[in-house]
């Protein structure tokens, strides 16, 4: 099996690996780095488990081949909180309860993240737009909505 | 997903060679958002894939109303639809790759890939086909371009021969109003039961249906009776009957056939309405 020498940044950490072809961005991540925040949950595409943000946007690690890594800045669900004090995003989602088993909430929280950096204050359509690709069985979506509604309000990511 | 060697030419004439080379044994990938999870599935199982991302000057979205849009191999569904001379001349398109899959999905699907996967429902492609967009090709023995209409043959099969790629889509310029739509059981993230585009030039009508045919159709019968027209209500209940007696639909897990004619008759109803 042929491996490929890849260089890129998780979380802005420097990091270089051999890959093979056939593995994702997603089992690197939670495999080779132990960042399992990351969730899989149908390696397809579909339900945004696995969302992180690669070189500015937020994509689906499941789909990202590991020989492409090269070069790529990743930013996952364990880079949002600064040392032990976690982000107003996450908190907010804590303070809505925007969770129940929390398989999704990493996800959920990358998805956010990239759509308030994007555009500070959403209104609700453009907040359920840009989440629909984050799949939730537990909450309803309702408090995840007012969660990141809630955080946008206090003008976090004002520019 | 089975082993394969990941190979990233940095030139147009390296990946047409590599192509020709392999043949094929060898994929060409974009975003991947159709092949990943088509070999992870072991639906598709090829010994090289041929990443086109590091290719410079692939990405560019240009437009004039002397040169049309072009649209590059490389350009996302998310950097189309926010285009602001796509969302201004050609909102049908802009709507279209809107509607496809989600963000995530759309930060690295292109447009490219949707017509090339071929696909009855690719989204896209009815814009496409209404605009009669032209597909750019690069192969071994040089440029050539070819119709959508064409370039599109079968479930999955389009007109590339050995060693070619597509560099880009030209869309040509013409004043038009009309309406992308998309019917499918969720409002986001689905695939398309049916989707259309109904375009108006003038007193020309241009209609394409997708996910109603092994490929997306143009319906010419029911273009050619609208032709010179003036929109009455008489001429678009004939259009409406007439529309869905040039589709061939199967009934799949997403619905039934007789639902899918219906709603290729609804979209010709509706839009003409609204345009007439
Ligand atoms: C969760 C999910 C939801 C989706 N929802 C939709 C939807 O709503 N509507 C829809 O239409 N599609 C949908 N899709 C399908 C897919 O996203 C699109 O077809 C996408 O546009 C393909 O583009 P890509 O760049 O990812 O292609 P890739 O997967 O990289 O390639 C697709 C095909 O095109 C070929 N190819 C790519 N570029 C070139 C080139 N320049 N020259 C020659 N061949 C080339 C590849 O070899 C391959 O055969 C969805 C997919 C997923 C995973
Ligand atoms: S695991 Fe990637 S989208 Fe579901
Ligand atoms: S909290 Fe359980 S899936 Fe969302």
């Amino acid at each position: 099996m042929k491996e490929y020498l890849v260089k890129f940044f998780v979380n802005d950490e420097p990091i270089e690996l051999r890959v093979p072809a056939n593995r994702t961005l997603l089992s690197v991540l939670r495999e080779d780095l132990a960042l399992t925040g990351t969730k899989e949950g149908c390696g397809a595409g579909e339900c945004g488990a696995c969302t992180v943000i690669v070189d500015g946007k937020a994509v689906n690690a499941c789909l990202i081949l590991a020989p492409e890594l090269d070069g790529m800045h990743i930013e996952t669900v364990e880079g949002l909180a600064k040392g032990s004090q976690i982000s107003p995003l996450q908190e907010s989602f804590i303070e809505h309860m925007a969770l129940q088993c929390g398989f999704c909430t990493p996800g959920m929280l990358m998805s956010a993240e990239s759509l308030l950096r994007d555009n500070p204050h959403p209104t609700r359509d453009e907040i359920k737009k840009a989440m629909s690709g984050n799949l939730c069985r537990c909450t309803g979506y309702k408090k995840i909505v007012e969660a990141i509604e809630a955080v946008a309000e206090k003008g976090v990511y004002d520019k | 997903m089975k082993d394969f060697q990941y190979l990233l030419p940095q030139t147009l004439e390296e990946a047409v060679r590599l192509k020709e080379e392999y043949d094929k044994a060898a994929v060409f990938m974009a975003g991947a958002t159709d092949i990943v999870v088509r070999m992870r599935d072991y639906l598709l199982t090829p010994e090289y894939v041929i990443d086109l991302k590091k290719i410079p000057g692939l990405d560019g979205i240009t437009f004039s109303k002397e040169e049309g849009l072009h649209i590059g191999c490389l350009a996302t569904m998310n950097e189309i639809a926010g285009n602001e001379d796509v969302r201004k001349y050609y909102p049908t398109l802009a709507a279209a790759a809107e509607s496809v899959g989600s963000r995530q999905v759309r930060n690295r699907a292109t447009c490219v890939g949707n017509i090339v996967n071929a696909s009855p429902l690719a989204d896209t492609a009815t814009p496409l086909y209404c605009y009669d967009a032209v597909l750019e090709i690069l192969g071994p023995n040089g440029k050539r371009e070819i119709p959508i209409t064409e370039f599109i043959l079968f479930v999955r099969k389009v007109a590339l021969e050995r060693g070619e790629l597509v560099t880009g889509i030209r869309v040509p310029y013409r004043e038009a109003e009309g309406e992308f739509r998309k019917i499918a059981r969720r409002d986001q993230v689905d695939l398309s039961t049916v989707c259309g585009t109904v375009l108006k030039f003038g007193d020309e009508y241009h209609i394409a249906m997708g996910s109603v045919a092994p490929t997306p159709l143009r319906l010419k019968k029911t273009e050619e009776l609208l032709a010179g027209k003036k929109l009455t209500k008489e001429l678009i209940d004939e259009a409406a009957e007439l529309a869905p007696t040039e589709v061939n639909p199967i009934d799949d897990v997403r619905a039934s056939k007789q639902y899918r004619l219906d709603m290729v008759s609804y979209i010709v109803r509706d839009v003409l309405t609204k345009l007439a």
